[in-house]
């Protein structure tokens, strides 16, 4: 019997995208512990549309930078794809958030002086893409969210919802496992918010797994599956 | 969208990275993006290193012209120079008392069985005039070996002869520069009567074009027959006969020279009556040891001037180094963005050292071309020969790479370890 378990948990964990058992995350400051998470568990289906909505403070952000493998936790174990990631050097890291991560900024954070163009080719520069590949694969990128048109535009000559839209193919453009958005919508306002929206609705209609980290109810009513945290530690 | 399936990172060390040209295209993107900073920056490496090229050249050229004038004169001479007499033990200076005489230089070719040619001189400067045009020049006295002694003979005309020493004649041969000077329009001047500190003399022959390479030129001077200088010119004898400035000596070869010393000192002190601890009243000089001396002294000079510039350079490497962690420190999110992107610290190491060297090498080019030209334009101006310095341009090259290398690491490392979150989270 307990081995039938553990089979199903091997199986469990390869099937599954993100895999978090028992994560916590502790801040030093001078001599005070201040714990953030406190035993995380979380597992993410390939394909699913979630939330994770919290006050803020609730360790929310802290939570997003450890999937997104910008830090790494105190203790547990965190599986991506079924590989634990935990023991992973920052080179490796980097390696991760360049093929299997998509990044999605509440501030957009494109590169002011690059075009739209090239903000989307800058992750294949780093997975070491030739230059012609990276054209045409970023073009594609752009004409998915809509962009064909302003693919020399530069971030100042944007919207905000534009320049998000570049953002969402920026971080589709490798292909990852899972698209990492945080407050996506925080920056702009109803009508373009509701744009994005629609944008990760469709995009998750064609598979793609995305996790949506937010404070506001509207954005998370609209995913498939809510996760809410609070003083570190999931609630619902 | 075609392919919605995701990669899976099996093997993270397959990544191939950036090649280095791009790292070099994106280090030029971001310096003309800051064109006024970048080439101030800029400014400290050309000064830099145009000035270690340009001093180095320059000093190299100064060597050689210097070298060439002194072996132009005959490294194959020795020259006998009225000593600085000692009174009451201040020396005061050479030529001070003229105490070689025109006898003791026909002594030196009767006794000295080595020497093979001997000529005195005589020398001052004076005032030459020929109609409405006049120049200064030095004036030889010399005695008919001379031409043969220093290897300049006449190019027209003749130099005088045995009866025109003689009899202290009133004749000049010039040399090219002079003749320039005097007879600007003039072929040949031949026959013309000039006068030297108003004393008129014939002009019986034109000299050879010997160059005018370093500090003398040879083409400025007027020779005239060494009595007649020191009876009409100059006119203050000695008691022991007709003064001299000096006495040119030449032997067989080159090998005969310290034979021809020797016995030229021993004649001389006899003759000077000079017994041992006593100091000598002449000096035996020979131009392969002034060319030695200088040499040195040259050398030494070039090293030292390069030494400063070269400090230029490390103020060029510190400016640089300044701006870079400026740069690190305002384009804090964008390292943030590239690293959260899948950029690894080797990554933006390098792109903040490619900057850095970018900056610095297109400095140390623009530097070596200016530096070659300062060089060609000081070459033309004041007459040594323009070398260009091989090994000056290759440290040039060198030495702009290494600047930009060390200004660059700290600020490099300093981007490279910057904690994505932390990076994200400024503004």
């Amino acid at each position: 019997m307990e081995r039938l378990y553990r089979n199903l948990w091997i199986i469990s964990l390869i099937t599954s995208m993100i895999t978090l058992e028992n994560i916590t995350k502790t801040y030093h400051l001078a001599d005070i512990e201040v714990p953030i998470l406190r035993g995380i568990d979380l597992h993410i289906e390939a394909s699913e549309y979630v939330s994770i909505m919290g006050a803020s403070g609730s360790g929310k952000s802290t939570l997003m930078n450890i999937i997104g493998c910008l830090d790494r936790p105190t203790a547990g174990e965190y599986y991506l794809e079924g590989r634990e990631l935990t023991t992973l050097d920052k080179n490796e890291l980097a390696y991760i958030r360049n093929q299997q991560i998509g990044f999605v900024f509440q501030q957009f954070n494109l590169l002011p002086r690059a075009t739209a163009l090239e903000n989307v080719m800058l992750p294949m520069v780093y997975a070491g893409i030739p230059k012609t590949e990276r054209r045409i694969r970023a073009e594609a990128a752009l004409t998915h969210v809509g962009l064909s048109d302003r693919i020399t535009n530069r971030p100042s000559q944007l919207s905000g919802g534009q320049q998000q839209r570049v953002a969402i193919a920026r971080a589709l453009v490798n292909q990852p496992a899972i698209l990492l958005a945080d407050e996506p919508t925080g920056a702009l306002d109803t009508q373009t918010s509701q744009d994005v929206m629609n944008l990760f609705h469709q995009l998750n209609e064609q598979q793609i797994t995305v996790v949506i980290i937010t404070h506001e109810t509207e954005v998370a009513e609209q995913t498939k599956r809510r996760i809410r945290i609070q003083d570190g530690q999931i609630i619902a | 969208m075609v392919s919605i399936a995701h990669n899976s990172a099996s093997n993270p060390l397959s990544s191939q990275g950036i090649s280095r040209l791009e790292i070099a295209s994106m280090a030029l993107d971001a310096l003309w993006s800051n064109k006024l900073r970048s080439s101030l920056t800029m400014l400290g490496v050309i000064i830099g290193i145009g000035s270690v090229i340009s001093l180095t050249s320059i000093g190299e050229g100064i060597q050689k012209s210097t070298e060439d004038s002194i072996r132009g004169l005959g490294t194959d001479v020795l020259q006998v120079m009225a000593g600085s007499a000692e009174s009451g033990g201040i020396s005061q200076g050479q030529g001070s008392v003229t105490t070689l005489t025109w006898e003791d230089a026909q002594a030196i070719e009767e006794q000295a069985p080595s020497a093979t040619v001997v000529s005195a001189y005589l020398q001052q400067q004076a005032q030459i005039v020929y109609g409405e045009n006049n120049t200064s020049t030095t004036v030889y006295g010399t005695d008919l070996a001379h031409p043969e002694a220093r290897n300049t003979f006449p190019e027209s005309g003749r130099f005088f002869n045995d009866e025109e020493l003689a009899i202290a004649s009133s004749v000049a041969v010039i040399a090219p520069t002079v003749q320039k000077n005097l007879f600007p329009n003039q072929a040949n001047p031949i026959g013309e009567s000039i006068r030297i500190q108003g004393e008129i003399y014939k002009v019986i022959g034109i000299m050879e074009v010997k160059g005018s390479q370093g500090p003398q030129d040879r083409d400025d001077a007027v020779y005239i027959p060494l009595t007649s200088m020191s009876a009409r010119i100059i006119g203050n004898n000695s008691l022991m006969g007709v003064a001299v400035n000096g006495i040119y000596i030449k032997g067989e070869d080159e090998s005969q020279l310290d034979t021809i010393r020797f016995q030229v000192e021993n004649i001389l002190r006899l003759r000077h009556g000079i017994i041992s601890p006593e100091e000598d009243d002449f000096r035996i000089t020979n131009q392969a040891d002034i060319l030695e001396t200088l040499t040195t002294i040259l050398g030494l000079l070039t090293t030292l001037i390069v030494a400063i510039a070269a400090i230029s350079l490390v103020v060029g490497g510190i400016g640089i180094a300044n701006i870079m962690l400026v740069s690190v420190v305002e384009r804090t999110r964008e390292i943030g963005i590239r690293k959260a992107l899948g950029a690894t610290e080797r990554d933006v190491l390098s792109q903040f050292l490619a900057e850095s060297i970018v900056i610095s090498v297109i400095g140390g080019g623009i530097g070596i071309v200016l530096g070659v030209g300062v060089t060609f334009i000081s070459a033309t101006a004041f007459g040594f020969p323009f070398i260009l310095s091989t090994t000056a341009i290759g440290a040039g090259v060198g030495l702009s790479t290494s600047v930009g290398l060390i200004a660059g690491v700290i600020p490099a490392r300093n981007a490279a370890q910057l904690d994505p979150i932390v990076a994200l989270r400024s503004d």
